[in-house]
């Protein structure tokens, strides 16, 4: 069975399952849920044993599907997001079904597994018209999803911000495609690549289509400085989307960066030099801008956008490095290995928003006043899942920072290391103060929550403890091949 | 005689005016047709450099076909983007910007 019959199989369910909500009125939510967990599951199984070799895909996918080591992570990171996602919708009934009375929530739960083949087609892409169906795959179901609680005026006014900056990223993106091809005659990687080597290349129109190109995807990994629309839709959109924006469309225009500046700045690129500063310095703008007003938060999901834009400035950064390759990873893989760390954390700390919200409560700090109270074990998990996102050493997070801290190092950019520290130091302050008050405040009425969240719970807080005191796994993953690690 | 410059000048005044659209407009509906706008001159942009890269004699289909995908994937868009306005506009009875600034700080 090869990776491409269970992208096929992933959009079939999904699909199906819209048909099967719209024809079939007996169907109850939870076995909509169900049907949709499963498929989620099973095409995770049926992903690891899976024939990952590039030989075993169809003859007619072969011309514009790849396989590399990065595909591979960037699927299997797909499925497990997705599978995470469906799971906080199972665990925000109450709040879906308070802004669609009536509904059976359907699209929340066929949805995101078309986004995840979306995401697992974009993994492969080797040409930027794939990249580009497949990113708009995943954008426009995104719009459905963030504007799906269209009762509450926060989810509607997360959703028409969305639906605007993003078709205005998808125009600034198509433009950028277009240029690049005009300068390099060519849609493939490889090609562009090639004839960005040569010499001959007019260099300021190939900048010019560079910097759009990396201004369409700066919007979809929310970096400095189109990062403006984050903080509001991750606020008003439903939880599980939030979490889903924040990881899953993340990696997804993170894969799709990785490729292009791989492109970009490969070897004798007459535009190299300009696109690494670009990455640097938006990079470190990112952080800063991510960091510093978080500082001033006190909304928790608020907080978390903040800290989503910073982390896109992490990744951005370790992008910039892409010539070292330390720990047998490269520029890339160390971006990969630091989303592969900021994955439990995140959705550790949207499950916990979740249940509080479960319980009744809000997102600002005060409704998590006394936590330790009320419920001691979730206390714990919210304390190791935000001393993970600032980086505390043996969490995962901690791992994440100092391969793209040493990157830097390495190679000596001291300007991009020093905007990285000072978003680091900031991050102590504005992560931690939420769980001063969580071990603080009034205690309330004991918090409940029920066996499999607490399931769910332990093996994310477990996945950050093992990648944060046993990284190599993760790491083995990633590893360069010595061939491609000396190119 | 038409050039490559010609319609690359074009399409960059289209696709300014979109952005200037919408970046000056205060009307979400016609901030939706300026994006459309710089869409259409992405895919004019597109359309152009493919027609004057000549290989044996024809232009270079395969990358013109992306072109398709932009108009269909416009169309979806709208599709969903007026569905959303729509919403809007039934729960705050205003489709312009001051609607939906409820979340800030």
């Amino acid at each position: 069975m090869s990776v491409f019959s269970i992208e096929i199989l992933l959009v079939v369910l999904g699909v199906g399952l819209l048909l099967l909500e719209a024809l079939v009125p007996s169907l109850t939510r939870r076995a909509l849920a169900s049907i949709s967990l499963g498929g989620a599951a099973l095409a995770l199984v049926l992903f690891f044993f899976a024939d990952k070799s590039a030989a075993a895909l169809p003859a007619f996918a072969q011309p514009f599907h790849q396989l590399d080591t990065l595909a591979v992570f960037y699927k299997g990171f797909a499925l497990v997001i997705t599978l995470a996602v469906l799971w906080l919708t199972v665990e925000s009934r109450a709040y879906l079904e308070r802004y669609t009375p009536g509904g059976r929530h359907g699209e929340m739960f066929s949805l995101p597994l078309i986004v995840c083949a979306g995401m697992m087609w974009m993994a492969s892409a080797k040409d930027l018209i794939t990249v580009f169906v497949c990113l708009e795959l995943v954008t426009v179901s995104f719009y459905v999803l963030v504007a799906f609680a269209r009762k509450s005026s926060f989810a509607l006014e997360a959703g028409v911000k969305y639906l605007i900056l993003g078709a205005l990223s998808t125009g600034v993106l198509v433009y950028g495609i277009a240029w690049t091809y005009g300068v390099t005659d060519s849609m493939s990687f490889e090609g562009i690549a090639e004839a960005l080597a040569a010499p001959a290349t007019a260099k300021n129109a190939a900048l010019l289509g560079a910097a759009f190109l990396l201004a369409g995807l700066g919007f979809k990994v929310a970096a400095a400085p189109f990062h403006i629309w984050v903080p509001d839709v991750y606020q008003g959109a439903p939880n599980p989307v939030t979490a889903f924006l924040s990881v899953g469309s993340k990696a997804a225009g993170f894969i799709v960066l990785t490729r292009v500046v791989d492109a970009f700045m490969a070897k004798g690129s007459v535009i190299a030099s300009e696109v690494q500063a670009l990455l640097l310095i938006g990079g470190a703008l990112t952080v800063l801008l991510g960091s510093l007003p978080a500082i001033f938060q006190t909304n928790l999901k608020r907080l978390l956008a903040y800290s989503s834009i910073s982390h896109a400035g992490y990744l951005l950064l370790a992008l910039g490095c892409a010539q070292t390759a330390r720990f047998d990873l490269d520029g890339s893989s160390v971006a990969a290995f630091y989303l592969g760390t900021y994955l439990p954390m995140t959705v550790l700390g949207f499950l916990i928003l979740t249940v509080v919200r479960q319980a009744g409560l809000g997102d600002d700090a005060q409704d998590f006043a006394g936590l330790a109270k009320k419920n001691p074990f979730l206390a714990f998990a919210a304390t190791l899942g935000f001393a993970s996102l600032a980086g505390i050493p043996l969490t995962a997070g901690f791992m994440g920072k100092l391969f793209v801290f040493l990157g830097l190092v390495e190679n000596a950019h001291w300007f991009a290391l020093s905007c990285a520290v000072i978003g680091a130091a900031a991050g102590f302050y504005y992560y931690l103060r939420p769980v001063l008050v969580m071990f603080t405040g009034e205690s309330g009425p004991a918090l409940k929550i029920a066996a499999p969240t607490r399931a769910v719970l332990v093996l994310l807080a477990g996945a950050i403890l093992v990648i944060g005191v046993f990284p190599k796994p993760l790491q083995g993953v990633l590893k360069v091949p010595v061939a491609s690690a000396t190119k | 005689m038409i050039t490559l410059s010609h319609y690359l000048i074009v399409s960059a005044l289209l696709f300014a005016l979109g952005l200037a659209g919408v970046v000056a407009r205060r009307n979400i509906l016609i901030i939706y047709m300026c994006l459309e706008m710089m869409l259409s001159a992405a895919s004019l942009t597109l359309v152009a450099f493919t027609r004057f890269h000549v290989t044996d004699g024809l232009p270079d289909f395969a990358a013109q076909s992306l072109v398709f995908f932009t108009i269909t994937v416009a169309a979806a868009e709208v599709a969903v983007g007026l569905a959303i306005i729509v919403a809007l506009y039934r729960a705050k009875q205003s489709v312009e910007t001051e609607a939906v600034t409820k979340l800030q700080g």
